[in-house]
């Protein structure tokens, strides 16, 4: 199953790279969704500061469905979707290496987003080790339950939409307590993180392990 | 879609034949009663009857014999329904999650258990919107504000919109087997958020507040015929649940049944059209 | 502050009725839109089905599972309705 997910993963974010939508379109939506918070909350830096961590995340959130909305349509061009499922492709393994690919692409954009928020918003980006950890943790929770969803709405012709509906309200965990950590991380107080971390960490194995489990039977559905 | 179904459909809806519907007006006083004659309509009319009593007792006990709280005053009459309300809610989604494993199930794998999920969201769904709307209610003369991001308030907004998602997928068309598979797996991954949602926003809340939550002397403070009363109020709005489960299965029972006969009847109703015309 | 809680128990009771009033009437309209008797162009395999069909399952409550036999109005036999 690893082996699959291996393959599964190079493929996609070989797709990614010769295609690039990553790069040209998710990336610079993010950038502007931050600038449009900055719009609304702003100029006042007494409002962005506070604000920042939790910025940054709905915006990654955002993107993070962006991501996913990639990452199957890139399946659903040229039969790609029967080809996986006759590929004989460990479904388990599928799955993970689909999310593994989301995850890559969201974490790189994390990186960059992370370095124009503290731009715009004005804060000094401390705490570097629960700031990487929280991302991490929870990225991989995000990109779990995207390709989860994803592969529900995936046959579907109102994917664009459904998506995004089923999405955020799942991941609203993942938002409170990634904000949270990033918070305690920016005021300089990291060990007070380490709770929402954890949180992360649990809603992560969680939905790992579900996407193993049930892509199966998710794949097999035209 | 097949004008046929197989003749041996593990996906079988159709109950024992019945006696035929009179479609017209003279003939259904006569079908109203020969529908009734049914035990199991019999069993759903007395669900529904033992239900509206229950209800209307807890009104009535509620808003006037109950005597005021010594705290809260006459705010305390919310607390009969609300509750009982955000019971049902759990309840409804629990069936939902129970009925969407057992549907997954290979050995228990039936359209009665998809239909089932979505008959309890969708009422869960319409008790959550009232849990809302009388925790607001209740929090706008006790905090002055008709939202505070109460832990479980908050859970619930959250839920309200998860499964009004979940909803939304059901109703996407497609083929009924595919269909049930994936709800029934949206409703897996939904029910299990739901306590890391209210684990999340219990802490996320309690971090900036002092420990005494107004939620736990919710309950602390009810005794005596208030507390009867809060029971009768928890086990009728359940009644009450089940009723609305029962139709809404039925409901869906029927819808299916158009969705598969739809195309056959039309084509049949064409058919009749084009004989008669010339 | 009573008119809070007036419009708790009327929201309440009042959303409640209109849910259950919808449910009673689509049931209705949606039994009136399937006739009894079937398409003549078709075989109706729905009797072999009903036959088959296991009893009732030991379901949720015992509302839904009593539903679940007696949900379908029209049965195969009435074919010439």
């Amino acid at each position: 199953m690893w082996r699959d997910a291996a393959l599964v993963a190079a493929k996609d974010l070989r797709v990614e790279l010769r295609a690039k939508i990553g790069l040209n379109q998710v990336v610079p939506f993010a950038l502007v969704v931050l600038v449009l918070f900055g719009l609304a909350l702003g100029p006042s830096d007494t409002e962005l500061r506070p604000a920042a961590a939790g910025l940054f995340w709905v915006t990654v959130l955002f993107a993070a469905v962006l991501a996913v909305q990639r990452s199957f349509a890139i399946e659903a061009a040229d039969e790609a979707r029967d080809g996986l499922r006759l590929s004989g492709l460990d479904a388990g393994g599928i799955f993970l290496g689909k999310a593994a690919a989301v995850a890559v692409q969201l974490i790189v954009l994390e990186l960059v987003l992370a370095l124009v928020a503290s731009l715009l918003f004005d804060t000094h980006l401390s705490g570097a080790g629960l700031l990487v950890g929280t991302c991490v943790a929870a990225t991989a929770g995000l990109a779990a339950v995207g390709t989860i969803y994803g592969a529900v709405a995936m046959g579907t012709r109102v994917r664009e939409t459904l998506l995004p509906l089923l999405f955020f309200p799942l991941v609203a965990p993942v938002l409170l307590a990634a904000t949270k950590a990033w918070k305690e991380a920016l005021a300089g107080t990291p060990s007070h993180g380490l709770g929402w971390l954890s949180v992360l960490g649990v809603f992560a194995l969680a939905y790992l392990a579900i996407g193993t489990v049930a892509f199966g039977p998710l794949l097999e559905d035209g | 879609m097949s004008l046929t179904s197989p003749p041996v459909s593990p996906v079988g809806t159709t109950g024992p034949p019945r006696a035929v519907e009179a479609p017209t007006a003279p003939g259904a006083v006569a079908h109203a009663r020969r529908r009734l004659r049914t035990r199991a309509d019999a069993a759903l009319f007395a669900t529904g009857l033992v239900g509206v009593a229950g209800v209307v007792a807890t009104v009535w006990l509620g808003l006037w014999v109950t005597p005021p709280d010594q705290f809260m005053g006459n705010l305390v009459r919310l607390l009969y329904i609300h509750p009982p309300l955000a019971w049902v809610m759990f309840l409804a989604y629990g069936v939902s999650f129970l009925a969407s494993l057992l549907y997954l199930w290979p050995r228990t794998r039936s359209a009665r258990f998809d239909r089932l999920a979505g008959a309890a969201a969708e009422v869960g769904v319409v008790f959550t919107g009232l849990t809302l709307v009388t925790g607001s209610l209740w929090g706008r003369p006790t905090w002055g504000q008709w939202w505070t991001w109460d832990p479980l308030l908050t859970t619930t907004a959250l839920l309200f919109v998860l499964y009004l998602g979940y909803l939304a997928l059901r109703r996407v068309p497609g083929e009924p087997e595919a269909r049930a598979k994936r709800s029934a797996i949206a409703a897996l991954i939904a029910f299990i958020d739901v306590p890391i949602v209210y684990f999340s926003v219990l802490w996320w809340k309690s971090l900036h507040q002092a420990p005494s939550i107004d939620l736990t002397t919710r309950k602390t403070y009810v005794h005596g015929s208030m507390a009867w009363t809060l029971l009768l109020g928890f086990v009728s709005f359940t009644v009450v649940f089940a009723w609305l489960v029962a139709h809404r299965y039925r409901l869906a029972v029927l819808e299916d049944r158009e969705e598969r006969e739809g195309l056959a009847l039309a084509l049949a109703e064409r058919r009749a059209e084009a004989a008669e015309a010339p | 502050m009573s008119g809070y809680i007036e419009a708790g128990y009327i929201v309440t009771l009042g959303a409640l009725g209109v849910y259950a009033a919808s449910l009673v009437g689509r049931e209705r309209s949606a039994r009136r839109r399937l006739p009894a008797p079937r398409p003549r162009a078709t075989s109706t395999p729905v009797t072999g089905a009903a036959a088959v069909e296991a009893p009732a399952d030991g379901g949720r409550s015992a509302a839904p599972a009593d539903e679940g036999r007696a949900a379908t109005p029209p049965g195969p036999p009435g074919q010439g309705g």
